[in-house]
C-alpha cells in the first residue's frame, strides 16, 4: 500500500531514508488535540496552530503531513506547490508530539525537517518569505536583512570595551535580541552583571541555525553552526542565552545523538555546558541571593507565562520561569495550555517569515487565552515569542503588557552581595 | 520555480462548493485530498474530488442539493478512524470534514442529556461533562475522535456492560436527509426538549447503524450519565476459552458491571506480537477484567461479593479453570478514568510493526465463542499472525464483542494480503457462529450479504433508494447500492 517508489525516493531522498519510522504512523489521530484524563477532571484543547488555523484535517496533527508524506513517497501524489504548502505549515512545536503513542513518535520534527529539505531541494513551493532570508544568512549571518556589522550595536559602548577576551560564560545573544528585541539583550548583560557572572560576548556571532535547520536548509546551518562552535570555544567554557531558539539549537542540535537518517543530514560535535539565562536566575532565587522588589509597572498584576516550545516541550524546562514569578510581588497565574500543553506562539518552523499572517493570528489566539484569565502581563523566556505576542497586542489593540521575565527581573532584582 | 497545482474534480462543483462554504473551506487540490483517501485499514487509497469544512446545517443543505443535481457522491468524514474504511470514497466525491461543526450545544443535567455536533470528540465532550459530573459511555479509541459517528454507528463504550452499545443512549436527532430536507427526530420534533426518542416510532432506525448512507446526522441528543463515585476492578486469568467464556456468563447474568472483558494472550501484548509467536506454556490464554461502579463502598462490597460468587460458580459447576492475576495499576487508572489515552492508542495494537490495523468481529453470542475462537485462532496461526482476540458482553450477556484486532505492514503488499487474507477467512467462519460484523468494510458486507435472508437485502435496498434515489451517500459502503 505504501512501499517506497522510485519516484518518491528520487524526490524525497532523506525522507525515504525515515520511511520506516514513518510508516509506523497509525492514521490513528491522538496526535490531533490535547487531552489527558484524571479522576478529577478531563483536559481536552486544541494543539495544533496550522490544524487551528487552516481549516482541513489536511493540516491537523502530525498524522496529516505523515500521510501526505506517504503519498508522495510511494508515488500516489506528486509533490506541487500545495504540497510544500502544507509541509511548510507546521511550527514545529512538538504539540502533536507530545500526544503521539506510536513508534513515530521521536521522530515526528525529524521527519518533518527532513520533509523541507527535500522540498529545499525540488525547489518547489518554499514560501517566498523563507525564500527572502534564507539567502541572507550566508551573507550577513542573520534572518532580519540586517547587516552583520552592526550585530553588536545594541551594547552600550561602556559595557562594549569591558568585556573580556575570554571569560567563563559566552553570552550567546541570538539575532532576536541582537537586532529586534534589544531590550531582552541589555537586560540580560545588565542582570549578569548584576549576578557577577563572569561572561563575554563574542564579536562573531553568527545565527545559530535554528531557521535553517527547522526549514530543512542543512547545508547552510552546518556551516553556521561550525563556525559558531569555532569562535565561541575561543572565548568561554560555557554558553549562556536568553533566546529560547537559540538553546535549543545550542543544547540539542549541536549536540544531538542524531539518528540514523537525520545524521546525514546534521550533525556537529559540540559538548559545551549551554544553559538559560533563566536557570542562572533560578538558581540565585533559591540559594536566597535574590528578592525582588516591587515596581508599579509588574507589583500585584496577574501575569501568566507561555511555555515557549523550543525551551519547554523540546527540552523540557517548565518550572524554572515558574519559581523565579512566583518569587516576585506579582499575582501568577495559569493559562489552561501550559508546560507540555503548551500553545505555540506560531513564530517558530519558518512560520514567522513564511507565513505571517498565519503566524500572527496563532500568537493573537494564545494572547486571547492570556486575556481569558484575567492576565494582564504575558510574560516568556524567549525573544521570538516575545515578538510574536507583542506584535498581535499592537496588531489587534489588546489589553495585554508583554515582557521577557529577564527584562522584569532585572528592572526589580535586589541582590544579596553578602 | 513553481509546480501547477493538481486538482481533481470539475471546476463548475468547486466553484459552486466556493460559493456555499468559501474559498478557505472548500478544496480540490490532490494534496489536501489524499488524506482523505486512506484509514488504518488495508484499503488501497481511493482519492475524493473535493473536501469542503461546512458550518452549519443550511451550508450542508445546499452541498446535498448540489450533490443531487450533478449525481456528486457525499461521505461524511470526522476523523476517519473507524477501521472500516468508511469514510474512504468508493466512486470520489465531495468529502465533508465536520472540523468547524463541533460545538456542544446543550448539557441538559437534570433530564441527563447533551446534544452534541459531528466534530466533537470524545475528549472535547468528556472534559465538558466531567466538569458537571457527568460522563458518556467511552470506547477503546483515540480521544480526539467523534461522539457523534462513533454513536450513530452502534459504537461501544465503557458502559456497555450496563447499558449496550452507545446507539441505545440516543434521545434526539436532526438530519440532513440525502435529498436536502431537514427533519428532527424524536421529542425533539415536537418541542425544544432532546429527552427521548420514545413512544414515537423509531425513525431514527433510518440513520443508526446505516454507515452514512442515508442521510448526514448533523446534531445528536445523547443520555449522559452521572459518573459513581465509587469503583473498582476484578480480573481473572483462565486456560481455555470454554472456561472464561462460562466465568463471565455468570457474571454478566447478574447485570452488575458496567464492563465484562476477556482478552487472548497475544491481546494483552504491547504491542500485538506481529508476526505470530507461541505464548510461553505455563502463561494463562485468557485474561479477564471487569468494572463495577458504585454510590458507595458498600455497593462495590456487595458487587465484590456476587462477583466472588459467580467466578466460584463457574470453577465448581462449570470446571471452569481460573487462575487469580493482578490487574495493573496503570491499565486499572485506563479502565477507570475514561476516556483514556493508554486505552485509545494504537501503540497496544501496531507499535512497530507497519502502522496498518484492521479487525474481523464483533457481535457474537456467547455460547459460541469457544468454538469460533479455536477456528480463528487456527486460521490467524495459518497466517502467521497472533490471534490477539478480545472478548466483552453488552447488556449483561444478550450480545457481545468478539474480535480480533490485527496488525499488519503497510509496506509490504503480502503483509496487508496475508492479514486481509485471514479476517476474510474469519469473517466467512463467524457467520456459521452468527456474528456479525462491527462497521464492516464493504469486503466484509460482500461475504455477508451472500448468504442473507433476501427480504432482508430487499428491505434495506428498498429503504436506501427510498431516501436517496440518486445514490449520493457515501455510495457502495453498505453492498448493496
Amino acid at each position: 500500500m505504501f512501499s517506497l517508489s522510485e519516484k518518491g525516493v528520487k524526490k524525497f531522498p532523506n525522507v525515504a531514508k525515515m520511511f520506516d519510522w514513518l510508516s509506523m504512523c497509525t492514521y490513528c489521530s491522538n496526535c490531533g488535540q490535547f487531552y489527558e484524563y484524571g479522576k478529577e477532571r478531563n483536559f481536552a484543547a486544541v494543539n495544533c496552530p496550522s490544524g487551528d488555523y487552516f481549516k482541513f484535517s489536511v493540516y491537523n496533527g502530525s498524522r496529516s503531513r505523515n500521510t501526505l508524506l506517504k503519498g508522495l513517497l510511494s508515488g500516489r501524489i506528486s509533490l506541487d506547490d500545495e504540497a510544500a504548502k502544507i509541509l511548510f505549515s507546521c511550527t514545529l512545536c512538538g504539540a502533536c508530539q507530545q500526544m503521539c503513542e506510536t513508534d513515530v513518535k521521536d521522530w515526528i520534527l525529524y521527519i518533518e525537517e527532513a520533509a523541507r529539505a527535500d522540498v529545499q531541494r525540488n525547489s518547489v513551493g518554499v514560501p517566498e518569505g523563507i525564500q527572502t532570508w534564507s539567502k541572507h544568512i550566508p551573507l550577513e549571518h542573520n534572518p532580519y536583512i540586517e547587516k552583520h556589522s552592526e550585530r553588536l550595536n545594541w551594547i552600550p559602548k561602556s559595557i562594549r570595551s569591558s568585556l573580556p577576551k575570554k571569560a567563563e560564560y559566552v553570552y550567546f545573544v541570538g539575532c532576536t535580541a541582537s537586532y529586534r528585541q534589544k531590550n531582552i539583550a541589555l537586560a540580560t548583560i545588565e542582570l549578569l552583571r548584576k549576578l557577577n557572572v563572569d561572561f563575554t560576548i563574542v564579536q562573531d556571532e553568527w545565527c545559530c541555525g535554528s531557521p535553517l535547520l527547522r526549514t530543512g536548509q542543512f547545508d547552510r546551518a552546518k556551516e553556521t553552526a561550525l563556525h559558531n562552535i569555532n569562535v565561541i570555544g575561543k572565548h568561554g567554557d560555557k554558553i549562556i542565552t536568553t533566546c529560547a531558539g537559540c538553546y535549543r539549537s545550542l543544547e540539542k542540535d549541536y549536540k544531538k545523538e542524531s539518528p540514523e537518517g537525520y545524521k546525514d543530514l546534521f550533525e556537529t560535535s559540540f559538548d559545551m555546558p549551554v544553559i538559560h539565562t533563566i536557570e542562572v536566575l533560578d538558581k540565585a532565587v533559591k540559594k536566597g541571593e535574590v528578592t525582588f522588589r516591587e515596581d508599579p509597572r509588574w507589583a500585584h498584576k496577574r501575569v501568566t507565562y507561555h511555555d515557549s516550545c523550543h525551551i519547554g516541550r523540546h527540552c523540557g524546562i517548565y518550572e524554572q520561569p515558574r519559581d523565579v514569578l512566583r518569587a516576585m510581588p506579582i499575582i501568577f497565574v495559569e493559562m489552561e495550555r501550559n508546560r507540555q500543553w503548551s500553545f505555540c506562539c506560531g513564530a517558530g518552523g519558518g512560520i514567522r517569515g513564511g507565513m505571517p499572517e498565519y503566524s500572527l493570528e496563532t500568537a493573537m489566539k494564545r494572547n486571547q487565552e492570556a486575556i481569558g484569565i484575567k492576565a494582564e502581563i504575558m510574560t516568556s523566556v524567549c525573544p521570538f515569542c516575545y515578538r510574536n505576542f507583542s506584535d498581535a497586542a499592537k496588531k489587534w489593540d489588546m489589553p495585554l503588557g508583554v515582557w521577557d521575565i529577564i527584562e522584569i527581573a532585572n528592572e526589580t532584582m535586589i541582590v544579596d552581595k553578602r | 520555480m513553481s509546480d501547477a497545482i493538481k486538482k481533481r474534480g470539475s471546476d463548475e462543483i468547486y466553484n459552486k462548493l466556493k460559493e456555499i462554504v468559501g474559498e478557505e473551506y472548500c478544496s480540490n487540490k490532490e494534496s489536501d485530498l489524499f488524506h482523505y483517501s486512506i484509514d488504518l485499514t488495508w484499503y488501497t487509497p481511493s482519492m475524493p474530488d473535493y473536501v469542503v469544512a461546512p458550518l452549519d446545517v443550511s451550508e450542508i443543505q445546499k452541498i446535498v442539493r448540489l450533490a443531487n443535481l450533478t449525481h456528486t457522491p457525499i461521505i461524511p468524514y470526522c476523523t476517519g478512524t473507524n477501521i472500516g474504511g468508511l469514510c474512504i470514497p468508493e466512486e470520489g466525491g465531495i468529502i465533508l470534514d465536520f472540523r468547524r461543526m463541533n460545538r456542544i450545544i446543550r448539557i441538559d443535567t437534570e433530564t441527563e442529556y447533551t446534544i452534541i455536533e459531528p466534530g466533537v470528540t470524545h475528549a472535547q465532550l468528556s472534559a465538558a461533562l466531567k466538569e458537571v459530573g457527568f460522563e458518556s459511555s467511552w470506547g477503546v479509541h483515540p480521544a480526539p475522535t467523534s461522539h457523534l459517528a462513533m454513536t450513530v454507528n452502534h459504537g461501544i463504550g465503557h458502559l456497555s456492560g450496563r447499558f449496550g452499545v452507545n446507539s441505545q443512549f440516543i434521545s434526539g436527532m436532526e438530519v440532513v436527509l440525502p435529498t436536502g430536507e431537514v427533519a428532527k427526530i424524536g421529542s425533539c420534533a415536537y418541542s425544544d426538549s432532546w429527552h427521548s426518542l420514545y413512544p414515537l416510532p423509531m425513525l431514527s432506525g433510518l440513520f443508526i447503524g446505516w454507515l452514512g448512507t442515508t442521510g448526514i446526522v448533523t446534531k445528536l441528543g445523547i443520555w449522559i450519565h452521572k459518573i459513581r463515585p465509587f469503583n473498582d476492578v476484578y480480573s481473572i486469568a483462565a486456560e481455555d476459552m470454554e472456561s472464561i467464556s462460562s466465568y463471565m456468563k455468570r457474571w454478566s447474568d447478574y447485570q452488575l458491571c458496567d464492563d465484562n472483558t476477556a482478552v487472548s494472550w497475544w491481546l494483552a501484548q504491547i504491542p500485538i506480537p506481529y508476526p505470530y509467536i507461541e505464548k510461553p506454556k505455563d502463561d494463562p490464554e485468557w485474561f479477564a477484567y471487569t468494572v463495577v461502579t458504585g454510590w458507595s463502598e458498600d455497593e462495590i462490597s456487595f458487587k465484590r461479593k456476587i462477583w466472588e460468587k459467580s467466578r466460584d460458580t463457574a470453577i465448581k459447576e462449570d470446571n471452569a479453570k481460573l487462575v487469580d492475576f493482578e490487574y495493573p495499576s496503570e491499565a486499572k487508572r485506563g479502565r477507570t478514568e475514561l476516556p483514556s489515552r493508554i486505552v485509545g492508542s494504537t501503540k497496544n495494537y501496531a507499535k512497530s510493526c507497519g502502522g496498518g490495523i484492521a479487525w474481523p468481529g464483533t457481535f457474537t453470542p456467547l455460547k459460541n465463542w469457544p468454538m469460533l475462537y479455536k477456528e480463528w485462532k487456527k486460521i490467524y496461526i495459518k497466517h502467521n499472525l497472533s490471534p490477539a482476540v478480545r472478548v466483552t458482553n453488552y447488556w449483561g450477556p444478550h450480545y457481545g464483542m468478539f474480535r480480533a484486532m490485527t496488525p499488519f505492514d503497510k509496506r509490504d503488499p503480502n503483509s496487508v494480503n496475508k492479514a486481509k487474507a485471514a479476517m476474510s477467512e474469519a469473517i466467512k467462519v463467524g457467520q456459521k457462529y452468527g456474528m456479525i460484523p462491527y462497521k464492516p468494510p464493504v469486503d466484509y458486507w460482500n461475504i455477508l450479504n451472500e448468504h442473507a435472508d433476501q427480504g432482508w437485502i430487499m428491505l434495506l435496498t428498498r429503504v436506501k433508494d427510498m431516501l436517496d434515489p440518486n445514490h449520493i451517500m457515501n455510495p457502495g459502503k453498505l453492498g448493496v447500492r
